[in-house]
């Protein structure tokens, strides 16, 4: 780095695009650098011009930018994950074809597509983007969407909140996508471990833009736990004990306190790093007293429960899906809702088996040890229940199903293998190896990524009125599942003979028939991303056969199946009473469930307001200007964030009131439409017979 | 249902001690930050400065508790509010205490307080 900094631009330059590395030298390394950061380009113009050409952009910011509605937000959230996870994906294709050119010699040990420091930002910025702007921005969104209408509850407790939050992951997942084309990205992996990653070691702007992605949308995260919580405790619907709430609500609860308990940590530990960066400081440096190894401990003190964070909302999907699709009551719902809370406080006494090689006595370690096979258990309950949930029901092999199976073969390898490094003397052996890249992807793939995908189908109806192709959605699912065996089963074998993770080069030929498989499970995964996209385009097409405009395609039990769909913005037109344990379902069990309520009243939403998409603005701002040592900038960023919030405190606000007549009139198209709507049976729910209302005879669950 | 315990603002009667309640907090907390940052430049010996680092972070958590979560002793409190505050306390008794346990255990590992254990465990 050069040591003059202009005062406007700061270390910015022309020498910062991939481009100029092109034309520096050109060679697979470069060509692959431009050509992605070519993509980014091309596709935020093409974006651009077509919000222009179709005139998009008013509806754009009314209904969506400025939209304070949880579930709007939930699915603007989910759209950012899924963009994030076409390059997150992308870019795993790209390490493993990396890696199945990388055989070297020894005199000439560095070969392959990409130059090492390349690869190691690949490898950095594949974890980053799939755990912080993949999987926490697709389960955050899927909460948002669900959690409301589950609980009965008009909105989240703080709406506007909800889009500051939405509006700060957005500007981390900015920020990771900028530094395609500006600048270069960390190479210490999605950890980001000192003292490598110290002002010393790794001068340039690449920790930076890791260290600002993460500090800015961790703050989003913490918020939405807090507006979760809230919203849990606080809006339920009359008679929604917490005994009565959906296993999803609940996995929810337990997200929102491990993302309040947990989040901090990694804002602190980033944030100890920033400052050993820009403030001269000694957190975790080698010398003046600092103790990198206290940042790889506070690190993963938010690390592990984050892993429970990313699993227990899939978990949630997993229950409902079960249950719905077997047509079955969901088995042991009170061992189900103890196992989730278990998880989520054994969550937080298991850090250690992150880094038991760190150097701390055995009795350390195996006090840690056996904490991380104690949350094993619960884990294994809750598999057990779902099992017995589906034991002898008339399942129905929706999508959801088959990543629930998938997930039911893959997860529990996953489990085991997490079980056997749990035990801090193998994990000496295999620690640092593929075999625990492989032990990751084993439970966040079919974990996560299935919940999800599944959770995305099985709500897909509520949010946009019209079901997803099914035949489009198992084959997804198979490629999925397809792609995980191919791509990360041969990374166990590859760790047991030796192959260190993270490696841009090896030398022993006997590696290359798995690298050969798994970057053929790679070629899967990526089919199975198109088939993902062409699910959505070829249902979107098929958008009037697909519709379900009665609202309940699975015959469900929970709240938010009562209502039409697309859900209205005030989803109940008038809040539920509950009265049971899936209250929709006994709804059903007790005659007609679609009575008009008695009466209709004005309903308050929260205005819309361009409050979040400044907060995100200003945010963004904030964080390149501190990667690039902008100064004004940023002082400037970092004023007006207060400047905004104290705008807004000062103003009256008043809330967009919907009249009652407005609700009236749509809730009585409903209930008359359905009255129109022949009922659908378990055998037609695929077909276009089935338009959202059941057949109720066949509810059981 | 529980019913709130945070007191919403009203014009009509409370607002003027709400104002206060948070503004006594507010200055309270700030008192403590700058103390803080005080004892650390002052040129006190270590001991103390940690001490006093220690008790102003102690006071200002009780500060943030009763004047800005209004918690308090009274019985009005609720049960949930008590309840969540034992969680918190159990959570961070949980990291504190493990950080102290890990890198207690790692600095005496790394650092070996005596000669003798140095000279005895080598080969």
């Amino acid at each position: 780095m050069s040591a003059d900094i202009s005062p406007i631009f700061g270390k910015l330059d022309w020498s910062v695009t991939p481009y100029t590395d092109l034309l520096r030298e050109v060679n697979s390394s470069t060509i692959v650098g431009a050509g992605a950061a070519s993509v980014l380009v091309l596709g935020a113009i093409a974006a651009v011009a077509l919000l222009t050409w179709m005139r998009w952009w008013g509806p754009l910011y009314r209904n969506w930018l400025t939209s304070a509605d949880a579930k709007k937000i939930g699915i603007m959230y989910i759209a950012l994950a899924l963009v994030m996870m076409a390059r997150g994906i992308i870019e795993g294709f790209v390490i493993r074809t990396h890696q199945s050119t990388a055989l070297g010699t020894l005199t000439q040990p560095e070969s392959g597509l990409v130059s090492p420091d390349h690869f190691a930002q690949l490898f950095s910025t594949h974890g980053t983007i799939m755990i912080f702007f993949v999987a926490m921005p697709l389960l955050i969104g899927l909460i948002n969407f669900v959690l409301p209408q589950q609980l009965g509850a008009r909105d989240m407790a703080f709406p506007v909140l909800n889009q500051v939050s939405l509006g700060l992951t957005a500007a981390g997942a900015g920020l990771v996508m900028i530094s395609l084309l500006v600048g270069k990205f960390g190479t210490g992996g999605w950890t980001m471990y000192p003292p490598y990653t110290g002002i010393d070691y790794s001068p340039g702007e690449g920790v930076d833009y890791w260290l600002w992605a993460i500090l800015i949308s961790g703050v989003g995260s913490t918020l939405t736990g807090m507006n979760f919580a809230v919203t849990i405790f606080k809006e339920r619907a009359p008679g929604m004990h917490f005994m009565r709430m959906p296993l999803f609500c609940w996995t929810s609860l337990c997200v929102a306190i491990m993302l309040i308990y947990a989040m901090p940590a990694l804002t602190v530990s980033s944030g100890m790093l920033a400052l050993d960066r820009y403030a001269g400081s000694h957190f975790f440096t080698n010398e003046a007293g600092g103790n990198m190894m206290n940042y790889a401990n506070i690190f993963w003190m938010f690390g592990h429960p984050e892993v429970y964070i990313l699993i227990l909302p899939a978990f949630g999907v997993f229950s409902e899906i079960s249950s719905t699709f077997s047509g079955k009551r969901l088995y042991g719902y009170t061992s189900l809702v103890i196992a989730s809370m278990s998880i989520a406080v054994i969550s937080f006494t298991v850090w250690l088996h992150h880094f038991f090689t760190m150097g701390q006595s055995a009795g350390v370690n195996i006090a840690f040890g056996i904490a991380t096979m104690v949350i094993g258990i619960p884990t294994g309950v809750k598999i057990y229940d779902w099992m017995a949930t589906m034991w002898r029901g008339r399942i129905r092999v929706t999508a959801p199903i088959v990543y629930l199976t998938g997930f039911f073969l893959l997860f529990v390898i996953g489990g085991l293998s997490g079980i056997i490094l749990a035990n801090p003397s193998i994990d000496y052996q295999v620690h640092n190896s593929t075999f625990l890249v492989a032990h990751f992807h084993n439970v966040i793939i079919p974990g996560v990524l299935y919940g999800m995908l599944a959770g995305i189908h099985y709500w897909f109806p509520k949010a946009f009125g019209f079901r997803l192709d099914e035949d489009w959605g198992r084959r997804t699912a198979l490629l999925f599942v397809g792609g995980f065996v191919f791509t990360f089963l041969p990374l166990y074998v590859l760790g047991l003979m030796g192959l260190p993770r993270r490696s841009p080069t090896f030398q022993n030929p006997d590696f290359m028939p798995w690298m050969y498989i798994a970057s053929f499970g790679a070629v899967l995964m990526l089919c199975a991303l198109a088939s993902l996209a062409w699910t959505f385009w070829t249902s979107y097409r098929n958008r009037l056969a697909l519709a379900v405009p009665g609202g309940d395609p699975w015959n469900g039990s929970s709240l938010e199946w009562s209502t039409p769909a697309p859900v209205p913005e005030w989803t109940f037109p008038h809040i539920p009473h509950v009265a049971a344990r899936d209250d929709w379902g006994e709804c059903k069990r007790s005659g007609d469930p679609w009575k008009a309520p008695q009466d209709y009243v004005d309903i308050e939403m929260p205005a819309n307001t361009a409050h979040g998409l400044l907060i995100a603005a200003t945010a963004s701002a904030l964080g390149f200007a501190m990667v690039w040592h902008i100064w004004w900038l940023a002082a400037l960023s970092f004023l007006a964030i207060p400047a905004l919030l104290a705008w807004r405190g000062m103003q009256v606000i008043e809330p967009r009131i919907v009249p009652a007549g407005e609700v009236e009139e749509a809730d009585r198209r409903f209930r008359t439409m359905m009255a129109d709507l022949a009922p659908a049976t378990r055998a037609d729910e695929e077909t276009e017979r089935n338009r959202g209302r059941p057949d109720l005879s066949e509810f059981a669950g | 249902m529980t019913k709130p315990n945070t007191g919403e603002i009203d014009p009509q009667e409370s607002a003027r001690q709400e104002l206060r309640s948070y503004g006594i907090g507010f200055v309270a907390s700030l008192l403590l930050t700058v103390g803080a940052f005080a004892a650390a430049l002052s040129d006190l010996p270590t001991v103390w400065k940690i001490i006093a680092i220690c008790a102003a972070a102690l006071l200002q958590i009780v500060t943030h508790m009763r004047n800005f979560l209004h918690l308090s002793f009274s019985v009005e409190q609720s049960r949930e509010d008590l309840l969540l505050v034992l969680f918190s306390a159990m959570l961070l008794a949980i990291m504190a205490g493990g950080t102290w346990y890990i890198m207690s255990d790692l600095g005496g590992r790394m650092h070996g307080n005596s000669h003798e254990d140095r000279s005895t465990s080598l080969p």
